[in-house]
Formats: C-alpha cells, sequence, structure tokens
C-alpha cells in the first residue's frame, strides 16, 4: 500500500512510534542471559498452608530455583501496601483469595516456569471464605489477619476522621461531615433513604503486568510496567532494607493501566527472583492473573437525604460500605476518598459520612480510575434523579438549583469549585438536544459526576535541559500510560519558553536522572507536574536572557527573547552563533529546575487543600425493550471541564476513553464470585465493551472554563469521564420505563424485575 | 517435539526459521525475528492485540502455532509502511486520536488493512463488526471508528 509522503512531520516520534510497531514497553524488555518467571497462585479463597513440597519441581531441567513464603519472610520488611502494609511479597501462613501467591518459579523459559510451578505439591487446610463485607462483619467471622498491619493510614484534615483496623476484619473508618444532619433533616420537608450497589470490575488493560529485574553487585535495576516509579523505589528500598539510589526503576511507555499499575504490587517479588537466581528475570502474568491482581472496589452506599419546601436539598448522611478484598492496597485512600466525596457538586447545609472498608477474601481492590469518586457519582447522582422525580421536580432543574457556584467552597476549609457548573451542564443538554421532546419509547437521564483531582499535598519536581540549537528535553515523572502525558508536558514547555514544540522532547524516565514525583495518579500530571515545568522553562528563559545581557553588555530587562533570537532596542541576534562562540567545543545546554509543591492544611478536610474539582456532565437517551428488558443506549454526551485544553484531541480521548469504561460497568461488565471461585476472571469471561457497545450517537465535549491552577488556567481531565456515566443511564431507564434500578449492572434481567416491582406496586 | 527450519515470507522477505513444534507465531515473530510490535495480551485470542495477516487473513498470532502458516505470506506492523514514512491507516489513527497507549494499535491498524482491501467503502455496521475481534481498553472506539472512515475516504480518493 502506499506510503504519505512526509506524513510523518505533524506527529512526535513518540506519537508515530505507536502507530509503527517501533514503541517498546516493559513486556519487551529483554535482557542477556534473562531467566523467566511464573507463580503458583491459590486455588482457595482462604486456607491455612501446611506445608509445600517444591523437590519435584527443583528437579526438571532448566529451573533455577523455587521460591515460597519461607523465603520472602527472610526479607527485611516483606510486607507492601498503601499507608497500610499487609500484603506478603509471597504468602506466609495463609492464603486470602483465590489468586494469592504461594510460590514463585525461576526457570530458563517461560514453559519450563510454568510446568514446574504445576509440580510444586501445596498442602492447604482451607478455612471459612469470607466473600462479602457481610459474611467478614458477622459476629462468629474468623479474623482474617492474626497481627495489625504495619504502616498506618493517611493524614486527614478538620471534619474528618480516619481509625485504621477499628474492628475484626475492618481496614478502616473514614468519617467526614459539617453542621448539624439530624436537625437539618428534622426541618426538611421530605427525607429519602436509598441503598446503591456499586459492582466490582476489572481494568483489563491490555499489556498484563510485567517486570523486569537485574542485580549489578548490591544494586538493583527494574524495568516496570508500573506507573509509579518513585513509590516503587521506595517500597524496593524498604522491602530490602538498601539506599534509594541502590534501586533505578526505569519506566517504558505503559500499555494500558487506569490504576491497575499503580503502587506496590509484584516489583519486590521479581527483585528477589532475579538475586536468588543471580539472573536478570522477567516476569510476565497471563492475562488472567492480571484480572485476580486487583480491582475496583464494590460497595453498598446508603444515602438518607433531605429536600426542602423550596426543593433545596438541605443536609445528607451517608453510610456506605467497600469492600476492600484480602489486601489494604489503596483500599484506606479509596475510603477516605468515597466518604469525602460523596456530596456530589451541591451546596449542603449539614453532611455527615462514613465509609467502612471491609476485608473479604476477594481480589485485592485497589486504584481504579476515579476511586471514590465513581463509587459516590454513582449513587449519589442516582438518588439525586430519584429526590427530584418523588418530589415531582425537573431532575434538570433540580440540580441547577442546588449546584455550588463558582468559588464557592465543596466543603468548608476547602478549595472553591473551579468550573461553572450550571454552564456544563446546559452545554451536555444542548449536545443531547434535550429542547426537543424526547422521541417517543425513549428516556433521558442526566448525571453530573464530581471528584478533587491533583492530589493531597501533591508534589513535582521538573528539569529541562536547552540546547544552543533551541532544542529542548523535558524530564519530569508523569508516565506514558496512553494519555499523552509528555506530548502536554512539552506543549507547556514550549510556551513558557516561546518555542516550537516540534523541537521539545519529552525524556524516558529512570529514577536515577529523573526529577521525582508522587506517582501517575488523580489527573495531577497536566497540573501539578505542569506548573513545576513551567517553572523550569520560566528558569531556562531567564538563564538565556542573563546571558545574552551578559555577553551585549546591557541590562537582562532590555532583552526579548523571540523564537531562538534575541531582540534588544533594533537589533535582533540569532542565538546559537552567540552561544557557540562563547561555549566553543560541543556547545552548551541551558538547565532550568522547577518544583511544585502544594502546601498541606489542617484546616482542610483532606489535610490540604484540593488542586481542583473535576465536574463530568453525561446525558443519556435510552430506549427499553419492556418485553425483554433490554437496554438500548441511543445517546450519550459526556463533557468535562479542561480549565484550557492544551491537547484537545487528547482532551476528548481520556473523557470518551472513560466514559466507555463507565458504560461497560453499566451495561454489562462485572466481576464476579460464585461462592468462593471467581466466576469470570478470565479474558474469554469477563466481557469489556467493544466496537457494538458504542451508543448509537456518542458525543464528547471539552469544556474551557478557565479557571484551573495549572499552567494558563488548565486542569487535569484524566479520570473525569467515568463519573456519573452510569448514573446518567439509570436515569434515563427509569426516565423511559419507570424501572428503578439501585444496582449495575443493568441487566435486562434486573430491568424486568424493577418493571415487575412496579406492576405489583400499582396491583396493591 | 522437535524444532526444524520452516520457510515464510514475512513481509515481503522469505525467510528460513528454526520452530518448535509447540511455538506459536507470535512467540517466532516476536522471539525469533525480533517483530515485538506484535503484542500479546490476552494470549487467548480473544483482544486481538496480537493479530498479524496472513495471506491477508486477519490472525490471533498468539492462538496459531507457527508451524500451522509455514510457506504463508505474514505482515506484521512493522511491513505496513517503510521505515520513514505513514501509510493512510496509520496517519488516520493518528490524526483522529485513536492511539492511546498503543497496546492494541498494531493488531487493529492491520485488521483495518485487511477490512479495507476487501470493502473499500464499509459502513459503520460493517467496521464495527469487523473490530470486534479486538479490546481497546483507552479510546472508547469512537475515534477509532473515525479513523477507519478517514482512511478509507483517503485511500478512495488516492485510487480515483
Amino acid at each position: 500500500m502506499d506510503a504519505t509522503p512526509n506524513a510523518t512531520s505533524r506527529f512526535p516520534a513518540s506519537a508515530r512510534d505507536r502507530v509503527t510497531g517501533r514503541v517498546r514497553y516493559a513486556f519487551d524488555v529483554e535482557l542477556p542471559g534473562m531467566l523467566h518467571g511464573k507463580l503458583l497462585r491459590s486455588p482457595h479463597a482462604h486456607a491455612r498452608i501446611r506445608g509445600i513440597q517444591t523437590a519435584a519441581a527443583l528437579a526438571i531441567p532448566g529451573v533455577a530455583a523455587v521460591l515460597t513464603g519461607q523465603d520472602t519472610a527472610q526479607l527485611p520488611d516483606p510486607f507492601y501496601g498503601v499507608g497500610l502494609r499487609d500484603q506478603p511479597v509471597i504468602a506466609t501462613d495463609r492464603v486470602r483469595y483465590v489468586g494469592d501467591t504461594v510460590a514463585a518459579v525461576i526457570a530458563c523459559d517461560e514453559l519450563t516456569a510454568f510446568r514446574a510451578a504445576a509440580a510444586i505439591v501445596v498442602d492447604y487446610e482451607v478455612l471459612p471464605a469470607l466473600m462479602t463485607p457481610g459474611d467478614a462483619l458477622a459476629v462468629d467471622a474468623p479474623a482474617l489477619f492474626d497481627h495489625p498491619a504495619a504502616g498506618g493510614g493517611m493524614g486527614v484534615g478538620e471534619g474528618s476522621t480516619l481509625v485504621c483496623e477499628p474492628a475484626r476484619n475492618v481496614l478502616c473508618d473514614y468519617t467526614f461531615g459539617y453542621g448539624d444532619v439530624d436537625a437539618a433533616l428534622a426541618r426538611s420537608a421530605a427525607v429519602f433513604t436509598d441503598s446503591f450497589g456499586f459492582s466490582r470490575i476489572n481494568h483489563f488493560h491490555l499489556e498484563p503486568h510485567v517486570n523486569v529485574a537485574r542485580w549489578t553487585g548490591d544494586r538493583l535495576e527494574m524495568w516496570s510496567c508500573n506507573q509509579d516509579p518513585f513509590v516503587i523505589r521506595a517500597d524496593l528500598a524498604r522491602v530490602f532494607g538498601i539506599r534509594l539510589h541502590d534501586v533505578c526503576l526505569h519506566t517504558p511507555p505503559v500499555g494500558g493501566g487506569f490504576g491497575g499499575k499503580s503502587y506496590c504490587k509484584m516489583e519486590p517479588l521479581v527483585a528477589l527472583m532475579a538475586r536468588t537466581a543471580n539472573a536478570p528475570v522477567r516476569l510476565g502474568l497471563t492475562f488472567d492473573e492480571s484480572i485476580l491482581t486487583t480491582t475496583k472496589h464494590a460497595a453498598v452506599l446508603t444515602l438518607t437525604t433531605g429536600v426542602d419546601a423550596a426543593g433545596r436539598l438541605t443536609a445528607r448522611r451517608a453510610d456506605i460500605v467497600l469492600d476492600g478484598g484480602a489486601y489494604a492496597d489503596a483500599s484506606v485512600m479509596v475510603a477516605v476518598k468515597t466518604g469525602f466525596r460523596i456530596g456530589g457538586p451541591y451546596r449542603w447545609a449539614a453532611l455527615d459520612s462514613k465509609a467502612r472498608m471491609v476485608r473479604t477474601n476477594c481480589v485485592p481492590g485497589g486504584s481504579f480510575r476515579g476511586f471514590g469518586g465513581t463509587q459516590a457519582s454513582w449513587a449519589s447522582e442516582r438518588q439525586i434523579d430519584m429526590i427530584a422525580r418523588r418530589c415531582g421536580i425537573d431532575p434538570f432543574d433540580f440540580r441547577m438549583r442546588n449546584f455550588l457556584n463558582v468559588d464557592e467552597p465543596f466543603a468548608p476549609g476547602d478549595s472553591g469549585m473551579d468550573s461553572d457548573l450550571r454552564a456544563g451542564f446546559s452545554e451536555m443538554a444542548e449536545l443531547l438536544g434535550t429542547a426537543a421532546p424526547c422521541p417517543p419509547g425513549r428516556g433521558r437521564g442526566f448525571a453530573v459526576g464530581l471528584k478533587d483531582a491533583g492530589g493531597t499535598g501533591n508534589h513535582a519536581q521538573a528539569v529541562i535541559k536547552v540546547t544552543q540549537g533551541g532544542e529542548a528535553i523535558v524530564s519530569a515523572a508523569v508516565v506514558e500510560i496512553g494519555q499523552g502525558a509528555g506530548i502536554t508536558l512539552c506543549r507547556i514547555a514550549a510556551e513558557a519558553l516561546g518555542i516550537d514544540p516540534a523541537n521539545v522532547v519529552y525524556a524516558g524516565i529512570d529514577t536515577d536522572h529523573t526529577p521525582p514525583d508522587n506517582g501517575t495518579h488523580v489527573s495531577c500530571g497536566t497540573t501539578v507536574t505542569g506548573l513545576a515545568v513551567e517553572q523550569a522553562a520560566r528558569e531556562v528563559r531567564r538563564q538565556i536572557v542573563d546571558f545574552v545581557a551578559e555577553r551585549l553588555g546591557c541590562e537582562a530587562a532590555a532583552v526579548t527573547l523571540d523564537g531562538w533570537t534575541a531582540r534588544v532596542g533594533n537589533h535582533v541576534h540569532a542565538l546559537e552563533p552567540m552561544i557557540r562562540a562563547w561555549y566553543g567545543g560541543i556547545g552548551w545546554e541551558f538547565i532550568g529546575r522547577g518544583a511544585f509543591k502544594e502546601p498541606y492544611d489542617s484546616t482542610a478536610p483532606l489535610r490540604a487543600k484540593n488542586m481542583a474539582w473535576m465536574p463530568c456532565w453525561s446525558g443519556a437517551e435510552v430506549e427499553v425493550d419492556r418485553q425483554t428488558g433490554r437496554v438500548t443506549l441511543h445517546r450519550l454526551v459526556v463533557g468535562a471541564d479542561a480549565g484550557r485544553a492544551v491537547n484537545r484531541l487528547a482532551c476528548h480521548g481520556q473523557i470518551e476513553g472513560a466514559a466507555m469504561q463507565a458504560v461497560s460497568q453499566a451495561m454489562f461488565e462485572e466481576l464476579r464470585y460464585d461462592g468462593p471461585m471467581p466466576e469470570n476472571a478470565t479474558p474469554r469471561g469477563y466481557r469489556v465493551a467493544q466496537t457494538p457497545d458504542l451508543p448509537i450517537g456518542f458525543t464528547s465535549f471539552v469544556a474551557e472554563h478557565g479557571f484551573g491552577r495549572g499552567p494558563g488556567k488548565l486542569k487535569g481531565i484524566g479520570e473525569a469521564g467515568i463519573l456519573g456515566v452510569a448514573a446518567s443511564i439509570a436515569n434515563a431507564i427509569e426516565d423511559a420505563c419507570g424501572a428503578r434500578l439501585t444496582s449495575m449492572p443493568f441487566t435486562p434481567e434486573k430491568v424486568l424485575a424493577a418493571l415487575d416491582r412496579i406492576h405489583t406496586a400499582s396491583a396493591e | 517435539m522437535s524444532t526444524q527450519p520452516r520457510s515464510f515470507t514475512i513481509n515481503g522477505l522469505t525467510r528460513s526459521v528454526a520452530v518448535a513444534d509447540q511455538q506459536t507465531l507470535a512467540d517466532m515473530l516476536r522471539d525469533q525475528l525480533g517483530l515485538t510490535g506484535c503484542k500479546v495480551g490476552c494470549d487467548q485470542g480473544m483482544c486481538g492485540a496480537c493479530t498479524v495477516l496472513v495471506d491477508g487473513v486477519p490472525i490471533a498470532a498468539c492462538s496459531c502455532f507457527a508451524f500451522m502458516v509455514e510457506g504463508a505470506a505474514i505482515t506484521t506492523i512493522e511491513g505496513v509502511a517503510p521505515r520513514d514514512r505513514l501509510d493512510p491507516v496509520q496517519q488516520a489513527f493518528l490524526e483522529a486520536g485513536a492511539v492511546q497507549c498503543g497496546f492494541c494499535t498494531a493488531g487493529l491498524i492491520l485488521s483495518v488493512h485487511a477490512l479495507l482491501q476487501r470493502i473499500p467503502d464499509p459502513d459503520d455496521a460493517t467496521i464495527g463488526h469487523w473490530l470486534e475481534a479486538h479490546v481497546c481498553r483507552c479510546t472508547g472506539y469512537a475515534a477509532i471508528m473515525e479513523a477507519v472512515r478517514l482512511a478509507a475516504a483517503r485511500m478512495i480518493q488516492a485510487a480515483a
């Protein structure tokens, strides 16, 4: 087929490499002499390990070593987790979920390692499996852990409390509130209590978890698919009792993550495998294993919400129970964020929220795009709609009446709303065409999801190097996970430097050279790191101006940089000859550093004012087949506010990708258990959205309200599109046929059952 | 099980490769030939990431033994365009924003080639049906659909 000449110029190499097959992920890393690992995993949800026989595995030719919990227990600190560290590098005395790691094999190739893993014999004493929070909280439930976990929770501020391990099988209790909820509810004209179920879903990133480790002397190098290089460096140093600078993490582009590749997972184990085998080791999980690594948290959220006679929200009480699964991972943070975000984008006189994270024998819950915000937005936006309908108020007007204003604080002590909620909601309605009547047989539903973004007291640093020829390289730790972070950060640098973005590249990431950040999370890349990049670029600019002033013997204030020239009065000086003339040799690089830190503030509920707010405006139009219960999603409009869109195409991509993950969860996707066994934890059994699932009319929009704190008033957008979309679809279903769904996914069976309930109620 | 040399035409070049009986096409391409643009996602023939063209037909390379395609012409993403060029499908994927993490992209581009070879002007239902063999967890598919429409229009125009 004919290739388009010169077609390559419009897109940077980092983008072109993704369509030519040249991009190399951790999946593609190959080192000389590299061995391969495979893990043996628990077939039981909960069991005591009585003994492990590894002799048969070790006897297989090509097997270098087998590791069990007895080996990992010898490590200086063999546990990991975010804050609370309860997950052993390999299960030692007990296994706590189907998929828990029991042994690790290192062999000459994957096939041999796989055979050896199958030859290991484990003697289990099966224990009662606690598959739901109800099971785990039952009075006769066994304790899943014998000892308190190492580490602690996270700091919270005024209005919040956080207690870790307050009761048997409870990981943590978080509370958040202000005002007098009882009094406000007593004064309300109507009070509604409803419960909502949120389903467990997997990230389903296409590149399974992959890590490659190599020790050179006492120094550890890893190539990891993890999106948090500096978090993992700290974990590895702690687990092995070595210095931070004796660990170097290389982070190539990541083949999809959505949170599934954040925080410590099997990295310490792979490092130990390499040290034991005295050779580089690659551990690539199978897709099935990746599904059993971490999930989004299932939850039940019970909301009691009051409305006054004028249709204004008064107060809300929230009782949230989340299924944390077998190990802590990021669950403490998820509990905090769910409880904190339950009020949504509205004004309340009082709020009283309690979120309890319960340990079970399911796959560990962890970070997943918008965590906490997705659970809270689903329940809150579903209930807001149900309240409006029960009060006879138009659900659109009801929201418009209750939105926070621009600059109005989300909660006492926190930052103000930095989006125009009404403008975004109106834009959504216009795109959905709500001025025209809904086609017969269809229903429309809306939702406004909301979460905070940018992190809690977050920080980032950046370094920019600029050559004499005006080429710049930006170095920061925001990992390329498909969001196009590098391109956006390069554009921010180019803006501040006043040069062509085509002359700016994003450096590869390794912890020896890259300035640190807290990880690629919480839609912070363009805001938090963006500010560090902008500052670094300004610092470079200042150095160049000073250099020119010194060379020309004028005041710095008299120098104006324009492209890659310096203007002083009426004279234009090309920079490159001036720099070369002074430095000689190979020339010179101006190096600028930038840093950003959001200060802690104990008067804010999360111990720091939130950097940004992230609304998601969603509108759906559906048709429900009353005979079969099948829902057809005819229209979906989803929008978010980028403050200022630096890369508009990428913003649409983030919104649409996130929205389709939400559609998938709303309509069919769910990781199910059948008793103690995962029912569909395979790529074939686990259904995710594919092309035929696209809504017939699907529109995304990127608002630019211009209130962000990032460079040029931008703010992050990566997680927005997943918030509230499911609620808008359920609200549309109720609008279409009256079926009141309160749990996901919206299967035909659930729709029919809800329709039956209406008929039963009307017959009574 | 044995290993023996087998002949394949790979991206236009005839090659003899020492292939083990149990070796998949994906492993042969990646491990022996260094064609790592072929990505293995689910390894069960479901996600489409490893799709390559075998005599012009999209095949899941993870679920096909190498010996089964002995003598066939195999096209991988590396063979779609010369090193310094982009072909119209690759170009359209970039322009439409159909690429995020990129792990699914090579397989998708090869399937789109096969589609447009057979049906130069497919309607949306046909595109959707063809690409149902692929999972993209990043983009939400709308941009991919747009990329296929864009590539089709350009290729028809170029052929006219």
